[in-house]
């Protein structure tokens, strides 16, 4: 074989590391083309080929003076395109494909749908020299293939009918010169061949690696059977398809940090619900809650429930474009976030607390950790306008935005009599939303308030014993006679915070590396790759009351089996870790709650009490999780605000 | 005059099997050298390459906050040998990661792993400065809700994408994205998972669905992903997500096997404590990727065994796990025997022989600076260049955080540094992912051998 590399241009680039011609290695490796393929195919149909956009048309020589375009050529058939030029010595480039499609051509003696569909056309790009009559002369070569089905080499009339059809197949010929000047010795060129279906789509592309008959027919073969079956679902190996509990996170990792941990992984493609009438919901809230307290100016309506909704998971409302308020309350993980001690807001910057779980938030006077707001119309603004969390940089740039987002056209108009969106209509709407996701009916609840004595287990039913009587939980988180919150409406300080501040960390701290594998890690080596932490002292920084030092809000205990980790820190991984934490006392400090003692439960009560937490789990957060799964999730599409990015370039 | 130093007909590339795919067609451009990273689809500079593009993270405060691509001269016979040619801002912070050149390699793809934009550089108009031909701002959309376009790499007229995340929580759960050439859309191929193994075989424990580095090998018709961690612990301060027990459950465990043509999963294989990049063998007889873990500090080997059948084993530590030195880059010489491995925490660059890819050896290190990450080497392995920058909320704080972008050669016992270029006191940010650029590569001359073919061209005429 010939070897003419080298256009002069390449020389200053190769001659450090290039050798002597005459040394090269004569057994270079010929392309898989040339022989049987080293693998097996995909089964036929088992697979997809989606369109790689539109294959273009332009205008070709068939003959002397026959000018035809691409399309007329490909006459509703399956085609396969290839670019080539009748001098091409390049074992592995123009005479490969050459070789390749003679052994197609010669299969259609034997297989007729494949000379029936099929098509193959050979196009030149050196229109100087292959002229029709050169192109014929080069078809002729290939004759011995049989006479069934078609092969076509045609040539363009000049350069410029060629240069856009180049162009628009994306095919890029540099010309070769020689050292003496002389152009005309060859092209350097990447190898592509086009398979084009008769929609004039292309549906794959083929370089030297691919370019192989049986691989081309297998896919021609696939493509085929699939448009029979145009209309049917095409049947994709789904094996172990199963349904799942949508409440139960979607990258469960429970005993993760034991050795024989094992998946149990959901997948995101399957990861849809149904839409529920959250707003019946929130009118007649499941059994053991009370009506919920709705503010007289902002009576719920399916329109403001709905477009909370969608306001809720759209990541646009964040300066980038990548934070929604459903990032740090997520639906499957309890509307909190299982995967993180303390948030992470925009640009990963680091976020003090524990996301709180948007259960029954309806039900709260106080909002945040720190009880710092009052309602949840004005606790949205917060995260929107946060530094560290969404990061937008105005109240009026949020609003402007939404503005800006044609998905938003009419709908608060709609929701709120005609009012546009406003500061008050955003948090209105989002309030709405997060209002209507109530939650109970739990195995508790039935028990209780149904006197369904089956509905609890043994152990729950003497874990509510010690959580009502020795551990003494029931005084921050409380029962009612016909409903429960579990939960106080104040602030306590149980010393996690305390210790938080005032502790000092250990030299090694146990980090899990992969499952069940934990090494101990020097505390320099974590600091040289951490900030330095945030202080955080809690109710104190609202108060700036020395007493309120490290005091935080008494979370709802209803679906705490959803919620972990636990604490405003996040520092709890299991609620057998938070009633040790309670039975030691907490932490000691000269501002440790009262109420906050060593319990001396036995290892019995402290399992009961876990398993009567377990049941305050609502019978309908599955209902609610599907219906967030059914929510838009907004991201930039075509005409957002952010979708222009720079006026010089295309932007798509 | 004479416009070339040596007489091109006589001059030929070491073809290497493997390098078929790369071949041009009807000749020339070169099968081998530069970076063995590559994606073997794809035309390679063959010899010195005259530009490194540092895909480089803007540092809020520093400069003008911006990402970057910014080349530096790497042509010990160019006058701006060793310097900062072009520094093009792109706006926003955007977490510049990895960059990758489509198979004709004219435009280069740079991923941005929170704005999950994908910024096309047009490099083959003037490799000397590029120019930003086009952004895909709703890669999330269209891709059915993949966050953190990570590894953009060549297969024939289009792209395939690694995503590390997703818009759902956050997580690792993750996809492979499909775009063409041209920037549209295809195709989105989720990960297997425990719920939807998609006709694979999950092999051990582990079937998490994550994503993070993609490799193929065609001959094998296999293509290789690994596994990292969501866009929350991407994105965190990295002290704190130690310290964070359930974000440290959220590391990918796990090497898909995936039949290249089809686009669909056939095997899960554990691998635990996070692999990231892979790098495949290049001789033709070598049936094995190899790939490191991260927090476990592995070196895995994936081979196909005497039956026909793929398998993952660990061969060899790097480093003392305990300290954590963090595995990151790699790079395989074109020969296959040897590897560098980069480990961020302790700076160093490693060398393995991997003569027996099931028993590497470390067989010299050498302290790069107090943090290092990528590694990229030219075909020949000679040069070798180095960048600091792992993540924006990683990389280490104070004095440690140094920014540098550094040149060696190897001259076969030890590496010997030529030139640094400190991106801090340029005000450039953090230095990432690089990549090659050369004029030969677009049948264009260097200026420098322009000039001295006009100044020829004078002489003759006096």
């Amino acid at each position: 074989m010939v070897f003419r590399f080298f256009q002069p241009f390449l020389i200053a680039a190769i001659f450090v590391t290039t050798v002597d011609a005459n040394s090269i290695n004569p057994s270079v490796i010929s392309a898989p083309g040339y022989g049987e393929l080293a693998y097996k195919l995909p089964e036929i149909g088992s697979y997809q080929l989606p369109p790689l956009g539109e294959a273009s048309n332009g205008e070709v020589l068939i003959a002397e003076g026959e000018q035809r375009t691409l399309y007329e050529l490909f006459n509703g058939k399956y085609v396969l395109l290839a670019f080539i030029y009748s001098t091409c010595s390049d074992v592995n480039g123009c005479p490969l494909t050459s070789h390749v499609f003679y052994k197609i051509k010669s299969a259609m003696q034997r297989d007729q749908v494949l000379a029936s569909r099929l098509k193959l056309i050979s196009l030149s790009f050196d229109p100087e020299v292959d002229t029709p009559s050169v192109m014929g002369l080069y078809g002729n070569n290939f004759r011995y293939a049989g006479s069934a089905g078609e092969w076509q080499f045609v040539t363009t009339a000049s350069q410029q009918s060629l240069d856009p059809i180049l162009k628009s197949y994306n095919q890029v010929i540099l010309r070769e010169t020689d050292s003496s000047g002389r152009t005309h010795v060859g092209y350097s060129h990447v190898l592509r061949v086009f398979l084009i279906d008769p929609e004039k789509n292309i549906r794959n592309i083929y370089s030297v690696d691919f370019l192989h008959q049986d691989l081309i027919i297998n896919d021609l073969k696939t493509i085929l059977q699939q448009a029979q079956r145009s209309g049917e679902t095409i049947k994709l190996a789904t094996a172990s398809q199963q349904t799942s509990r949508l409440s139960k996170p979607g990258d469960n990792k429970l005993g993760y940090e034991l050795s024989d941990y094992v998946t149990d992984s959901q997948d995101l493609e399957l990861r849809k619900g149904e839409k529920a009438d959250l707003l019946s919901i929130a009118n007649n809230p499941p059994l053991g809650l009370p009506a919920i307290p709705v503010p007289v100016d902002n009576p719920l309506s399916r329109e403001k429930i709905e477009l909370g909704r969608k306001l809720f998971y759209d990541r646009r409302l964040s300066l980038n474009d990548t934070f929604s308020c459903a990032m740090c309350h997520v639906p499957d993980q309890g509307f909190t976030s299982n995967e993180l001690a303390m948030a992470v807001g925009i640009e990963g910057r680091s976020v003090r607390r524990n996301s709180p779980s948007v259960y029954n938030s309806a039900y709260s006077k106080l909002l945040f950790h720190d009880g710092r707001e009052e309602n949840l119309e004005q606790q949205a603004w917060g995260p929107l306008l946060a530094n560290n969390e969404m990061a937008n940089p105005s109240i009026g740039y949020v609003l402007n935005k939404i503005r800006q987002i044609d998905d938003y056209r009419g709908l608060f108009e709609a929701a709120f009599d005609g009012r546009s969106v406003s500061m008050e209509t955003l948090g209105m709407a989002l309030a709405s939303y997060q209002r209507a996701l109530v939650s109970a009916d739990s195995p508790f609840d039935r028990w209780r308030y149904a006197g369904d004595e089956t509905a609890l287990s043994e152990s729950a039913k003497r874990g509510f014993e010690i959580f009502t009587g020795k551990a003494g939980c029931v005084a921050c988180h409380s029962i009612g006679e016909r409903s429960a919150l579990f939960m106080d409406d104040q602030l306590h300080n149980t010393g996690i915070g305390y210790r938080e501040s005032m502790g000092f960390s250990p030299d090694k701290q146990p980090v899990t590396v992969a499952p069940g594998i934990s090494i101990e890690i020097d505390r320099a080596i974590i600091d040289q790759v951490g900030e330095k932490p945030p202080t955080d002292v809690g109710r104190y920084e609202v108060t700036q009351n020395p007493h309120d030092r490290w005091k935080y809000k008494t979370p709802s205990l209803r679906n705490v089996d959803l919620t972990a980790p636990y604490m405003h820190n996040g520092s709890l991984s299991t609620l057998h870790e938070v009633v040790d934490f309670y039975d030691q006392g907490g932490v000691p400090n000269e501002l440790l709650d009262p109420l906050i003692r060593p319990l001396g439960l036995s290892s019995q009560e402290r399992s009961d009490l876990v398993d009567f937490m377990r049941s305050l789990t609502g019978s309908n957060v599955d209902t609610l999780v599907a219906d967030a799964f059914n929510a838009p999730i907004g991201d930039v599409g075509e005409g957002d605000p952010s979708w222009v990015h720079g006026s010089e370039v295309e932007v798509r | 005059m004479r416009l070339f130093k040596k007489k091109p007909a006589k001059s030929i590339a070491l073809a290497s099997a493997l390098a078929i795919g790369a071949t041009l067609f009807g000749a020339t451009l070169s099968l081998q050298a530069d970076e063995t990273c590559q994606s073997p689809y794809m035309a390679k500079i063959v010899g010195q390459e005259d530009f490194v593009y540092v895909w480089t993270l803007g540092i809020e405060g520093m400069g003008d906050g911006q990402d970057k691509l910014v080349t530096v001269d790497v042509n010990p016979k160019s006058a701006n040998y060793g310097k900062v040619v072009d520094s093009l801002s792109i706006g926003g912070r955007n977490e510049a990661h990895h960059s990758g050149f489509t198979d004709d390699r004219r435009y280069l793809w740079a991923g941005g792993l929170d704005t999950n934009k994908l910024f096309i550089f047009d490099v083959h108009s003037d490799p000397a400065k590029p120019t930003l031909h086009k952004v895909v701002t709703d890669f999330v959309e269209k891709s059915g809700g993949v966050v953190g376009p990570h590894t953009t790499y060549a297969l024939p007229g289009r792209i395939m994408i690694t995503g590390l995340s997703n818009n759902k929580d956050h997580g690792g759960r993750t996809a492979l994205v499909e775009y063409t050439n041209e920037g549209e859309y295809i195709a989105t191929h989720w990960m297997p998972t425990d719920q939807n193994l998609r006709g694979a075989e999950k092999t051990g424990k582990y079937a998490d669905g994550y994503s993070y580095d993609v490799r193929v090998l065609p001959r094998r018709n296999i293509m290789l992903t690994s596994s990292f961690t969501g866009w929350s612990n991407y994105m965190m301060d990295f002290g704190k997500m130690l310290q964070d027990k359930q974000a440290m459950k959220r590391f990918g465990n796990t090497v898909v096997l995936w039949d290249l043509h089809s686009k669909k999963p056939t095997k899960v294989f554990d691998v635990p404590g996070a692999p990231l990049e892979i790098r495949c063998a290049w001789q033709p007889d070598h049936n094995w990727c190899v790939t490191t873990t991260a927090l476990t500090s592995k070196i895995w080997l994936i081979y196909e065994d005497q039956q026909g059948e793929w398998q993952a084993e660990a061969v060899a530590d790097v480093g003392d796990a305990s300290k954590v030195p963090l595995p990151v880059d790699i790079s395989i010489s074109s020969d296959d025997s040897r590897l560098w491995v980069n480990t961020f925490m302790d700076g160093k660059t490693r060398l393995f022989d991997m003569t027996n890819p099931h028993k590497p050896k470390q067989v010299y290190e050498k302290v790069i600076g107090r943090q290092v990450n990528m590694a990229s080497s030219s075909w020949d392995s000679t040069r070798i260049y180095y960048t600091s920058s792992l993540l924006a909320n990683w990389d280490k704080k104070g004095e440690d955080n140094e920014q540098y972008f550094k040149s060696y050669v190897w001259n076969g016992e030890q590496l010997v540094e030529k030139f640094a270029i400190d991106f801090k006191a340029l005000k450039l940010g953090r230095a990432h992912q690089m990549r090659f650029g050369a004029y030969s590569l677009y049948g264009q001359v260097r200026p420098e051998d322009r000039q001295t073919s006009i100044a020829g061209l004078d002489t003759t005429g006096k």
